[in-house]
This record gives C-alpha cells, structure tokens and sequence, in this order.
C-alpha cells in the first residue's frame, strides 16, 4: 500500500508538463494554427530555466524567463505561420529541429549541462496531507498546484470572455470572424506566443522542478505526446487534464514497479508512454470517439482570399 | 423613398488574376428604398457588392456614401458606416450560439471593450436586445440555441440581426431567397421592406425576378460585369427583364438535326442531401440517347455541379442509379472500367478534377492509357511514344501555347487547357460524353473550337450531355434542353426552343412539368 | 415613413463619411497568388535564400568561437580537397544518399516519414540478427544481411502507412512514436542479450570481416556504389518506370490521380515501404559499413538530414545526391569542429534548421506576388 501512495504521490510531477504543454497547444489550435513545435519549446524552457536558475537562484524568475524565451522563439514559428504562410507541419518541425540544434549548442558551450540546482520544497497541504493513501498527493511544490488553477484560469477565458469568443471564432471560421471585423492575424499571434510560454512553462518544470538538471533532448519526445494528448482530449482543457494525469499515473508507475521489485524488462516499460500514445491516436482515429470540436480552420492559413 | 442617395458606386472596375469580374459598373441606392441588383451567375453582382461592404478593393472607381467620397479598408470600416451585409454563404460559426455571433460582430464601445463587464452579462443583455429586435421585426428567435441546430432560414435571420444590431442602414442582402421555400422568402422580403420604409437603404441581390417584381421599388440589371439599365419594375414586364439579364439572342449557327438513336444512359432518381439544403439532388431523371446533345440549363447553385459529380465518377454520396446500357449501374464502375466504356468526362473544374497543373502537357494527355501498356510496361514508360500521340493530339485539337510538350499544364490558358482535356477524353472515340461548364472562362474562339468538337462527337453517334449556366451555350448545342431548378429538371424543351419560356423556367419555382410560357405584361408569381 | 428617423440616421451616416482617414490605411496590399515563377527565377530565390542561411550558420559559428577565417578553410578546403577527408565525405554521404532518397520517396507520396531513424535502427538490427545468429555461408553472409535490412526497415514503415491510408491516422505522430518504440528495443538489445561479453560497453559484439562492408580500390568503402545503385534504381523508379508517372500524379492531385485511373492507395503504400526500405539500407550502411557492430547511437541526426535533403532537393533524387553530398560534407566539418574548437555537435542540427527554415522562407516569394491596391479613389 506504501506503494500505491509513493506513486499517487509521484503521478502529479509527471502529468503537470504534460497538462502544461496541453493548455498551451489548446490555445494556439484553438485560434486555428496548427503547434507541432512543441517539443522544441519545451526544450528551450527547459535550458532557459537552469541557465537562469544557475545566474540567478529564484525559482519564480527562472520560470517566468523559461516562458518568455519560449514565446520568443514562436516569434520564428509565427512569422513563419502567419506572415510567411509557410505550410504550418513543415514550420513545426523546422522549429522542433532549430530548437533542439539550439539548446543542445547552448547548453555546452553556456556549460549549463548537468550542473544539478535546488528544486522547490513542496508544500503540504494540511489536512488533506494526512489523508492514507492519498495524502501524499497533497504534498508537492507550488506548481503542482498552480496548474488546476491555470487550466481554470484557461477554461475561463475560453468561454467566459470575449476575447476568448474571438480567439475560438478566429479558429473555426476566420472568415467569418474577418468579416466581423476580427484581426485573425492578431488573434492567431497573441495565442501563437500565448502558447508557447505555457510550453515553456512545461519545459521550465521538466528541468527545474523535476529533474533538476538539464541535459540535452531531456524532454524526451513528450512534447509530442502533448500533442497526442490535445487531440485525444478533443481540444477541451479538462479533459487534458485527465489524459495528462492518465499519462502521469502511467510514468509513475515505473520507477514503482522497479522499486517493488517487479521486474519488468527496463526498455520496455520505458516504451509504454510512446505506445500508449500510439494506441490511443489508433482509438481515436477509429471512429468510435469522434473528434468533433476540431477547431474548424486548424492548419489552414488565412488570406482574406479574394476568389471569383 | 427619397431622392437622397444613400450609396454611390461609380465606374468600378475589379479583376481576379486577369479575368475582369467588374467593368466600369454604376450603381446608385436611395435612402429608403429596396434596389434589386438583377444578373445572372458571373454578371459581377456579388462583386459589386463585395466592394461595397469592404471586402474587395476595387482597381478603379468611387465609392460615396451620402454623397461624400469614402475609401473602405476592411469590412470593420465598412460597418462603421452603417454598411452591412447578409452574404450568400452565411459567415457564422456553427458551433457558437446565436447570441455569440452576433457579439462577435458588435463593434468595441462603450460597454462592449473585452474587459469591462462581465462577458456573461454582456451576453445576456444582448440576449435580451436580439429577442427585442427580432419581435420587432416580426419573428422569434432563441438566442441561446446552437446556430448549426437552425435551419437555413432561421440562420438567415441570425445574419440579418447581426448587422442590424451593429447598426446598419444600408442593408446589402445576397441572393437571400436562393436558400428558402417560398414562404419564408415572403416574410423576409416584406420585412426588409419594411425596414427600407423606415429610411434605411436596401439592396436585394438577386436573380429571381418575382422577387424583383413584388418587393423592388427600382431595379438594375447586370451583366458582363457591367451596368446595363436602372429602371422601375412596375413598367417593366417580365420577358423584357428577362431580356435585359440573359441577352439577346446569339444568332443561331448551322444546325442539323439530330438522329436521335438508342437509349446510352438512363439517370434515374439521383437524390441526395445537403447540409442546408443548397446544392441538394431532388430525384433527376433524364435519358441521353446516342447521336443527341442534351443540355441541362439553369442557374447555378441547383444541383447541376452535383450532379457532373454523380455522372462523371467524382466522390459524391448520393441515391439513385445510372444506367448504362450494356453494362449495368455505371456508378460501379471504376475509372479503368469507364476508359473501356468510352466515357468522356470534362469537368468543369479544370485544374481541380481533370488536369494536374504541374505535371507536363504530355503527361496529362497519356496519363489515361498508360495502365493500359499502350505507353510501355510497367518498367518503362514509352515517353517517345507518349510525347508523339500527344503532340498529334495537341495539332489535332488545336492546343496552343504548348511550346514544349515538357511544359507544365498550369500555364496553358483556359481554352488551350479545355482542349487538351477534350483531345485525352476523346483519344478512345467516346460513346458517352459528360461536359460541365465547357466554356467557362474561355474566348470566343475556344468556345467555337469546343463546340465544333462536341458536335462532331454528336455526328459521329455518341450521347453528349452538356451542363451549363450558359444559356447561350446551351442554346446553340442543344438538341434537347432540361432545365434544372431545385435540384431536378422542371422542364424540357426540344429544338427550336423558346428562349423566354427557357429563362422563366430557370428562375420560376414552378411545378416540375408546368413551366408556361408567360404572357406579355403579366406578373409572374 | 418615418420622417423624424431619417434626418438622424443622415446625420450618423454623414459624420461617419467625413472623418478623414490617416493615408496609412488608405491604401491595402493585396497578396497575390502566382501562377508560375519561372524555374531559373525560383533557382534564384532558393539559391539567396541558402546564402542567406549560410550567413547566418557563419556568424553563429564565429560567435561560437570559431575564427572568421577559418570558416572557408574547414568547410571547403579541407573536406573537399583533402583527400582524407574526401574519403571520410564520401563514406558519410552513402548513408545520406539513402535517407535523403527515402526522404524523397515518402514525400512524393505526400507522407511526413518521420520515422526514418526508428526504420534505420530496425534495419540495422535485421541486419546485426543475421551476423549474430550466423544464418548463412559466409559467402552469402552480407547479401543476405542487406536483404534483412531492407525488410525490417521496410517493415517499421507498413504500420504508419496503413493506419494513415485506413483510419487517417496522422503518420507524423505515429512514425516518431515508432522512432522511440524502435530506439528503446535497441537499447534493450544492446544491454541486454545483444550486448558484446567482452567489454562494458552498450554495444554488440564485432562483426566478422566478411560481415563488413569490404573496402574497394583506393581505400574507398564499398557503401559508396552501394548507395549510388540505390540512387540509381530510385531514379529508374521515379523517372523511367509507369509508377514513376502515378506517383507524379499522386503527388500532384490525388484527386485527378484517382478520376483519370491511377492506383492511388497502391502508389503510396508502395512507395511509403520503399522509403522505409532505403532507410532500412542506410542503418545497413553505418552498422556493416562505418561502425562494425550495433552501436546505441549511430542513428542520431540521419533522420532530420533525410527530411532536409529531401526538402532541398524538391524530392529529385539527382539532386537529393548533391545535396546529400553537401550534407555529408556538413557533418564532417561538423565532427572537426567539434575536436578542434569544442562546438558540440548540435550545432550542425542548428545549421540544418536555419537552412530549412531560410528555404522554407523562400516559397513564401516564390508562390507570391505582393501589389498595391487603391482603396476606391476617383
């Protein structure tokens, strides 16, 4: 039973960057632009925290510095996107490739990788931290419980403001939002950087609070699987939530089951996330979840197209 | 009706690409009137008004609005000078509320800036404004409902009440009755009637010429892309309006009559659904017989494009079958099958569905029988064998501006494109021909050298259908005419045909089967 | 009519017309779409457009450390006219050639084959099983190893292929799951039963010589021709064959593909597996060729130089050999650097980016024309 607490306990630290990444692509698709970048700006929060963790030890800067050189960086991929109209996969992934080409050179020659750095204590949440069984999932650092709040904070603006109204406009039909006199181009913009800092913020969590240390591609393909995890989730930040815990809970279980003796091939078990991904992109595909609530326009660019 | 204009558009001209959509067009709406912009399909209309509204921005000309001169930016701008437009193809975000639509469209104010207030409020105080404003207008609408559960007409109205609460008083409506029965058409023309008699200035784009008739106060015909005539429809008779719209007649070229032989294809019964029930199939039936051109006119937007789908293999769900004689249901046919069939099949969307604008002249002319082997196995390709057909088809057919048989299809023009789809489709002497839309975008040269082409194909004994919102067109090849409205054909005429009684069949909503010629100076409901 | 109403909403109307607007916003540009650009024109742009690159991979390598005008010297004399290094670039480009083609091949097909080092690891693990498990006459040995590569590569490709044709599953997520599935089998390979008894190291025991791509006249590797036929067949593939012509089709409007006759569905699976094969071929290359043996991480950076060349070389095959050649010539340089002036590697991952993304940038001047529209002047 011990266990079973140490990895309810673990799960939250696995699934914040994942719930993260997810919030931050659920906003740039839903304004319609279509974010494989992911993965590289996770990985420019990631080396952007520690450097700033090594220069200057506050945790809050280093996180906030995490997400503005993330947003930075998709000032590429937006120009790309949106003034360039390049072809927005191929954009992504020439953005994942210039990222992780960046941090790693970065990362060597700024000497940042593998100098370890304090993480943040956690903070117990009492009473609930003296629940059995659970109760170790009330004692995490700050973040941890920031995040709810943050996907809160989303959901809120999503559906209960205006501006959330003319970002989801902007991403199911920008005609029509462009004829409302709506800047889909500015929309797209503010959610493209938007985005990209919650991302950040993701990779900024990885390396400091996680981690602690930063070695080069340390994200390991999850920015991707965030990916996964927006379309699985039907671009609805709660139920992003719940696959990003679904996910956590999965890459908690094993560093337990190694603890428990369990033995399980090491490889393998490394595999599970990247299966899991793929079996649940094959379930979706398959029909029986429909993936209505597509942002209409996602992927396509926007000229005020002047047809016959 | 006063006599102040409210708008003024003057020698507008707009060119997409180098084909010229508008031509030193005029157009003048008064303050307190309904004005009806009349044309056919491609007259310039929407166009027109698309530069009104702030959409476009026209090459040339003047825009006034209450006699001062305006230049528009975007359709923000437009809005701001209470110009507002109810498109053809509803700008709505189906998945939003009806009250979310029409917040989007409310300009920034007082009370309206995106952090002041609650979002919530905002919405319910305009949830109360639009339920106002409708009852007003004489309809109940629920603002909280999804706008993809409306139907078509009742997402119309969520349109109208867009921009009416932003604040319009030139109200542009594009073609608005093309998507409703004929009594929600009533109840929405009487309504913006009636907004018209409080002072504000509307405009009916349209084609039908009831409409025209019963709710206009003045009326311009459009055509060309140019401004034909400004006149009252109250001293007008339809025919002569149909007249001013369609044109006169072309004069007629040589004809011979047709031997009309056996039975190729029976169309029987093609329905099938859209959503909003534009474009829709309602049960076509028609027969092509071999050595007869049968034409299909009508105005677009009525079944025809799904319908070349249906007929030419395209993807396109529907019911009904097509029978081939001698072979079965040709819907099952796959296009290997119809190549041995002798079907030709011309698209009206050229570069779309029959060639690929970056692969070479040569190439989109051998493509069809390369599985065949007749261009080498499977392991080479005979490209010498290929290039010397092609380059016999393009002198054949007359293709120009091939300077190489290397170069890419795209930059052929319009009419030499056309042609090198007529010299692969017709390479294997068809039995069947399926046209859409052959002339469109083409000259007068090209048009004739087509036309020589599916004649021949006649001569020679096949069954051609020709679908066309040409009327001209249709006119001149047509042995039989079917005019299609509302998804099936309502009529059909033999040769000689009766122009006037053609044009009020296109744009009557009459019976299928009781298209009347109509007689001087009634009005036509 | 209302009388009371009209003067008013003339009055609105006629403030709203007479607020004179700033010239800024009198005018709009219009984006144009171009029909054509004529090719020496679109060779231009490019050609700026990867100057440009290169400019900007130089000055972040002199802010790197690396002096100015030692730039020219390492990445042109030295690798092309040393003829060690010339060597070196011709033995790296053979396994470029091949993902570069792979590249291609997928591309044509319009599938993002991201997989391409998870398709390496499995041919060279086919490849590694036969040496391993001495199927074989030594005399057949290394054919027999090229045939295993091709099919495990081969193999890894079908999944993605099908899942994307059957249930349009995006095939950019699912080929770089694979690529980790396949990356955590070789690791599980090479620390545990497949690992060399004789040292700690992650790797598998040494091939036998005549399990090694032998060495042909003048010390250069037998993986060159190898390539070079490869390069060959795809250009026989793409250029002579019928299916050339499909795919041409395929690529272009699978639209117009499928109404004039063409085996759609056939096309792409078939040339998504050839991708896979071809890739499959180069993990062969390294493992047999450079390495000797499985090693962990042989694969690392083929599969975004696959995806470069590709676009670079507009999925021609003779040019994707060109510019693998350049990319080769790239790492090299890149391997130099790295022993000489401590530029980690990731920087040639950088210098990639920049030029996609610089090439990339170009289509946009390409595909376009920029005019000025008047806003409804008299």
């Amino acid at each position: 039973m011990d266990m079973i607490a140490n990895w309810l306990g673990n799960t939250p630290d696995f699934a914040v960057p994942f719930a993260l990444a997810a919030l931050g692509l659920i906003l740039t698709e839903r304004a319609g632009v279509l974010a494989l970048g992911a993965e590289g700006q996770m990985l420019v929060g990631a080396l952007a925290a520690i450097g700033a963790q090594l220069a200057y030890g506050s945790h809050g800067v280093s996180l906030l510095l995490a997400m503005g050189a993330a947003a930075v960086v998709s000032l590429l991929f937006a120009l790309m996107v949106l003034v360039l109209r390049i072809n927005q996969v191929i954009a992504g992934l020439a953005l994942v490739f210039f990222c992780q080409g960046l941090t790693g050179l970065l990362g060597t020659l700024l000497d940042w990788t593998n100098k370890p750095v304090k993480g943040l204590a956690a903070v117990e949440l009492w009473p609930l931290s003296e629940l059995p069984l659970l109760g170790k999932l009330f004692v995490q650092n700050p973040l941890v419980f920031m995040t709810p709040l943050i996907v809160l904070a989303v959901v809120w603006f999503l559906t209960r403001t205006t501006t959330g109204l003319r970002l989801r406009a902007v991403g199911e039909n920008p005609q029509a939002a462009d004829a409302a006199g709506i800047s889909v181009l500015g929309y797209r913009l503010v959610a493209i950087l938007a985005g990209a800092a919650l991302i950040g913020l993701a990779g900024g969590y990885i390396s400091l609070l996680s981690t602690k240390l930063w070695i080069a591609d340390m994200t390991g393909g999850r920015g991707w699987i965030a990916v996964a995890l927006v379309i699985f989730a039907r671009w609805s930040p709660w139920k992003a939530l719940a696959g990003a815990l679904l996910f956590g809970c999965i890459e908690a279980l094993i560093p337990q089951l190694a603890a428990a003796g369990v033995r399980l091939p090491q490889y393998f078990v490394l595999m599970t996330p990247y299966a899991v991904t793929l079996a649940v992109m094959i379930w979706v595909a398959s029909g029986k979840y429909s993936t209505g609530n597509q942002p209409g326009a996602l992927g396509i660019p926007f000229i005020r197209e002047e047809r016959r | 009706m006063s006599n102040l204009n409210a708008i003024q558009l003057s020698g507008v001209s707009k060119s997409f690409d180098g084909f010229m959509a508008l031509s030193q067009a005029d157009f003048t709406a008064r303050w307190g009137e309904v004005h009806a912009l009349l044309g056919e399909n491609g007259a310039g209309k929407s166009s027109l008004m698309n530069i009104a509204a702030g959409l476009y921005a026209p090459e040339s000309g003047s825009l006034l609005i209450n006699d001062n001169a305006v230049r528009l930016s975007g359709p923000r701008d437009a809005s701001r000078y209470h110009i507002g437009m109810v498109h053809q193809h509803f700008k709505l975000v189906k998945p939003f509320t009806v009250a979310e639509n029409i917040q989007l469209a409310l300009p920034e104010g007082p009370g309206n800036h995106a952090f002041s207030g609650s979002h919530r409020q905002r919405l319910a105080a305009l949830e109360q404004r639009i339920s106002d404003k409708a009852a007003e207008l004489g309809f109940s609408i629920d603002p909280r409902k999804i706008t993809e559960s409306l139907s078509v007409a009742e997402q119309q109205r969520v349109e109208i009440l867009k921009v009416l609460l932003a604040g319009a008083r030139i109200l542009i409506l594009d073609e608005p009755t093309a998507v409703l029965t004929d009594g929600e058409a009533e109840r929405l023309l009487e309504t913006v009637r009636a907004f018209a008699r409080q002072g504000a200035a509307v405009i009916l784009v349209t084609h039908k010429m009831s409409d025209v008739k019963r709710f206009a106060d003045r009326v311009t015909v459009m055509r060309g892309g140019r401004t034909i005539q400004t006149l009252d429809p109250q001293t007008v008779s339809v025919p002569e309006l149909v007249r001013l719209t369609v044109g006169e007649s072309a004069p007629a070229s040589e004809y011979q009559p047709a031997i009309p032989g056996e039975v190729r294809l029976q169309v029987r019964d093609l329905r099938s659904t859209g959503a909003g029930g534009q474009g829709v199939l309602n049960g076509v039936n028609l027969s092509l017989r071999a050595g007869e051109i049968y034409g299909i006119a009508g105005v677009g937007g009525n079944g025809q494009s799904e319908l070349a789908n249906v007929l030419m293999g395209l993807p396109e769900p529907c019911d009904g079958t097509l029978e081939l004689t001698g072979f079965g249901d040709l819907r099952r046919a796959s296009a290997e099958q119809r190549r041995e069939l002798r079907i030709a099949a011309i698209p009206a969307d050229r570069y779309g569905a029959a060639l690929a604008g970056e692969l070479s002249v040569a190439e989109n002319f051998g493509v069809g029988q390369v599985h065949s082997g007749r261009y080498g196995s499977f392991f080479r390709l005979r490209r010498k064998r290929l290039e010397a057909e092609a380059a016999e088809a393009v002198a054949g057919f007359d293709v120009q501006g091939v300077r190489s048989l290397k170069q890419k299809a795209a930059l052929l023009s319009g009419g030499n494109a056309q042609k090198l789809v007529i010299a692969r489709e017709f390479s294997r002497d068809p039995q069947l021909v399926l046209v859409h839309s052959p002339s469109r975008g083409l000259d007068v040269r090209a048009t004739a050298a087509v036309h020589a082409r599916l004649r021949a194909a006649r001569e020679a004994g096949a069954a051609v259908l020709v679908i066309s919102e040409d009327l001209d067109e249709v006119l001149a090849l047509a042995d039989r005419i079917g005019v299609m409205s509302g998804g099936r054909i309502v009529a059909e005429f033999d040769r000689p045909a009766d122009r006037q009684a053609i044009g009020s069949a296109m744009v009557s909503h009459d019976e299928p089967g009781h298209a009347e010629p109509v007689a001087e100076g009634a009005s036509h409901e | 009519m209302n009388e009371q109403v009209r003067p008013v909403m003339l009055e609105q109307v006629s403030q709203a017309a007479k607020q004179p607007k700033p010239p800024l916003l009198s005018r709009r540009y219009a984006l144009e779409i171009r029909q054509q650009l004529a090719w020496h024109w679109q060779a231009v742009i490019i050609g700026l457009a990867l100057l440009l690159g290169l400019g900007i991979s130089a000055a972040i390598l002199v802010a790197a450390g690396v002096p100015a005008g030692e730039l020219l010297n390492e990445f042109v004399v030295l690798t092309v006219f040393d003829a060690q290094s010339l060597k070196a670039v011709l033995f790296q480009a053979s396994p470029m050639i091949l993902v570069g083609l792979a590249g291609c091949m997928a591309f044509r097909a319009k599938f993002w084959n991201l997989g391409l080092e998870g398709q390496m690891i499995w041919g060279a693990i086919g490849a590694t099983a036969i040496s391993l498990f001495e199927v074989g006459p030594p005399a057949l040995r290394l054919p027999l190893m090229l045939a295993a590569a091709i099919s495990c590569g081969l193999a890894w490709a079908l999944a993605p292929v099908v899942l994307k044709l059957r249930l349009k599953v995006n095939e950019i997520i699912s080929t770089l799951m694979l690529n980790y599935l396949a990356i955590n089998f070789l690791l599980h390979l090479l620390y545990g039963s497949w690992k060399d008894p004789r040292s700690s190291f992650p790797y598998s025991p040494q091939f036998q010589p005549f399990e090694r791509l032998p060495e042909l006249f003048d010390g250069i590797s037998a993986a060159v021709p190898l390539a070079v036929v490869v390069a060959l067949l795809a250009l026989w593939f793409l250029g002579i064959s019928r299916a050339g012509l499909y795919l041409r089709f395929v690529d272009a409007n699978p639209r117009v593909a499928g109404a004039v006759g063409v085996p759609v569905q056939k096309m792409i699976i078939g040339t998504v597996l050839i991708s896979g094969a071809m890739a499959g071929i180069a993990g062969f290359l390294v493992t047999a060729g450079q390495e000797g043996r499985l090693t962990q991480s042989f694969y690392q950076g083929y599969g975004f130089s696959g995806i470069l060349i590709a676009f670079l070389a507009r999925n021609n095959p003779v040019a994707a050999l060109v510019v693998a050649l350049l990319m080769a010539m790239l790492f090299v340089a890149g391997r130099s650097l790295q022993v000489f002036y401590q530029i980690p590697f990731s920087m040639v991952q950088l210098i990639q980016a920049i030029l996609v993304i610089c090439v990339a940038s170009s289509d946009f001047f390409i595909r376009h024309r920029i005019r000025r529209v008047q806003g409804g002047e008299s």
